[in-house]
């Protein structure tokens, strides 16, 4: 198991965000986290990589626990974040937020990683000395997903991929995760797009209010009319 | 002519005023801190420069020992004095950056003697005729040299190196920063120490230039940097560099023709006043 969870509890400050929460994924899969809003999700992903307390439990990585590690280690593991709400670096060129991506890796790691990103995302290679806060809220998405893969990561965290992006956009994100997976990385997914992360995800956590309520193949939740009425919003 | 000597003589002390105040926007930048204290280091690199040129005789020395320590004694202030109260209301820092200042004048006094300190043979005093009947001292050119030079060299090092550019990730989102493996911490250290050598060279020039220093040559800075910082559109590196020159220059031009109605040390503050009324976000601030 590349990534196991166990009773994990994070939060900022008093406040508690996520409650014993369990889940694991491996190697050339992806786990969709989903949930309303406020339920945890990205807290859970912002936590995994060190930057939210945790509060309980463990992260095994590989079998060995990195709860006391900071980020940086994280990332010389292999984790990698496409954070909630893109969170470029607008005041950055496109190739500088693509630096920051590599900010830990070996110079010669950066230059292949920048080399990978620009070929998942050849739109990004026209724009790169533009500064990412002029692009368009598609290839910020897009400068968010190849800045996560820089550092050459073996798991990937990536919240609301699909969030305020138009449906072809969401289609070529969705379709560099599924090439992805199918190289071998570990994908956490969290997402409101029911269909899309039902469509991508192997399994299935659901939580609310910082507890996980369900858990399952994305299959039994398609199937699962009371997940998906109750948790997934589509009926 | 005299307008263009007026308008170079403000060059030179807006060159002071740069570097003084771009230590003030690179930590307002970081941390969103007003940084009175800041001026105390200055202050501080004026006594070392002095002090280490009667010493060795070397001026060069002096600037490069001044801009070492005083570096350093910028990340000793953060470690100490505000790295405890980050996650309090920015006023409490600026709180103890008052305190920290005033304290300091204090121990300068107690250290360096009430009188002040002067150079033993003041260096680069030797003048070059810019042209017919206009002349500039050696040290008054080098404070334009320096200030290009680091100026230009800081420029391109937060542009072209990976700390550079982790850097201004930092400053635009710590915890996104942090979350692709930026040591937070260190690139506060570096900026300290940066801000912190940059006003010990302001302090060695102007010790230079006035060839004294005293515990209080600190305090008409302190305020005036502030209103530069303001000036320039608070976090704005460049509008502080602007704002800086340009108030060097209205000082050069004031003194002449506004000195009866208005001190000189008034005059930041008439221009500040002007400025925020047509432009609230500053010269160059985004709104």
């Amino acid at each position: 198991m590349m990534l196991e969870v166990r009773g994990l509890g994070a939060g900022y400050g008093d406040i508690v965000a996520v409650r014993d929460f369990s889940f694991s994924v491996e190697a050339g899969k992806v786990l969709a986290l989903l949930g309303a809003n406020g339920a945890g999700k990205s807290s859970t992903l912002m936590a995994l990589m060190g930057i939210v307390q945790q509060k309980a439990g463990e992260i095994l990585l590989d079998g060995s626990d990195i709860s006391m590690l900071a980020a940086d280690q994280r990332i010389k593991l292999g984790m990698a974040i496409v954070p909630e709400g893109r969170r470029i670096f607008p005041d950055l060129t496109v190739q500088e937020n693509l630096v920051v991506g590599g900010h830990v890796s070996e110079a010669a790691t950066l230059a292949a990683g920048t080399a990978q990103a620009y070929e998942y995302f050849p739109r990004l290679k026209e724009r790169t000395g533009q500064k990412a806060g002029s692009l368009s809220g598609g290839e910020q998405q897009m400068l968010a997903l190849g800045r996560a893969l820089v550092s050459a990561p073996r798991l990937l965290l990536v919240d609301e991929l699909s969030l305020g992006l138009m449906p072809r956009i969401i289609d070529e994100c969705y379709e560099v995760l599924a090439k992805l997976r199918s190289e071998g990385l570990a994908i956490v997914l969290v997402e409101q797009n029911t269909e899309h992360a039902l469509a991508v995800a192997d399994e299935v956590s659901v939580l609310e209010a910082g507890n996980s309520v369900w858990f399952g193949t994305a299959k039994e939740a398609a199937k699962d009319s009371a997940i998906t009425a109750a948790y997934l919003g589509t009926a | 002519m005299l307008y263009l000597e007026l308008f170079i003589q403000g060059i030179v002390q807006g060159s002071i005023y740069g570097l003084i105040a771009l230590g003030l926007t690179l930590v307002y930048g970081l941390l969103r801190i007003l940084h009175v204290a800041h001026a105390a280091l200055f202050t501080l690199g004026g006594y070392i420069g002095v002090i280490v040129t009667n010493f060795t005789g070397s001026f060069a020395l002096a600037m490069f020992v001044a801009m070492i320590v005083v570096g350093v004694i910028g990340m000793a202030v953060y470690k100490f004095a505000y790295e405890p109260i980050l996650h309090r209301p920015p006023y409490i820092a600026l709180i103890a950056s008052i305190a920290l200042f005033i304290a300091s004048e204090e121990i300068y006094r107690i250290v360096f003697g009430p009188f002040g300190l002067s150079y033993i043979n003041p260096p680069l005093q030797g003048q070059i005729e810019i042209f017919s009947g206009f002349r500039l001292k050696h040290g008054e050119i080098l404070v334009m040299v320096i200030a290009v030079v680091m100026l230009s060299a800081l420029a391109w090092l937060s542009a072209n190196t990976r700390t550079g550019v982790a850097w201004r990730a930092t400053v635009t989102d710590p915890e996104m920063a942090a979350a692709f493996g930026i040591k937070i911490q260190n690139v506060r250290y570096l900026n300290f120490f940066i801000a912190s050598a940059l006003a010990a060279v302001a302090g060695v020039l102007v010790a230079l230039l006035n060839n004294l220093v005293e515990p209080t040559m600190g305090s008409v800075p302190s305020y005036k940097a502030l209103a530069i910082i303001v000036l320039g559109g608070l976090g704005s590196i460049r509008g502080t560099l602007v704002a800086a020159l340009a108030l060097g220059v209205i000082e050069a031009y004031g003194t002449i023709y506004l000195g009866k109605i208005l001190d000189r040390d008034a005059l930041a503050f008439a221009f500040l006043i002007i400025v925020l009324m047509v432009r609230p976000q500053g010269l160059l601030g985004e709104k």
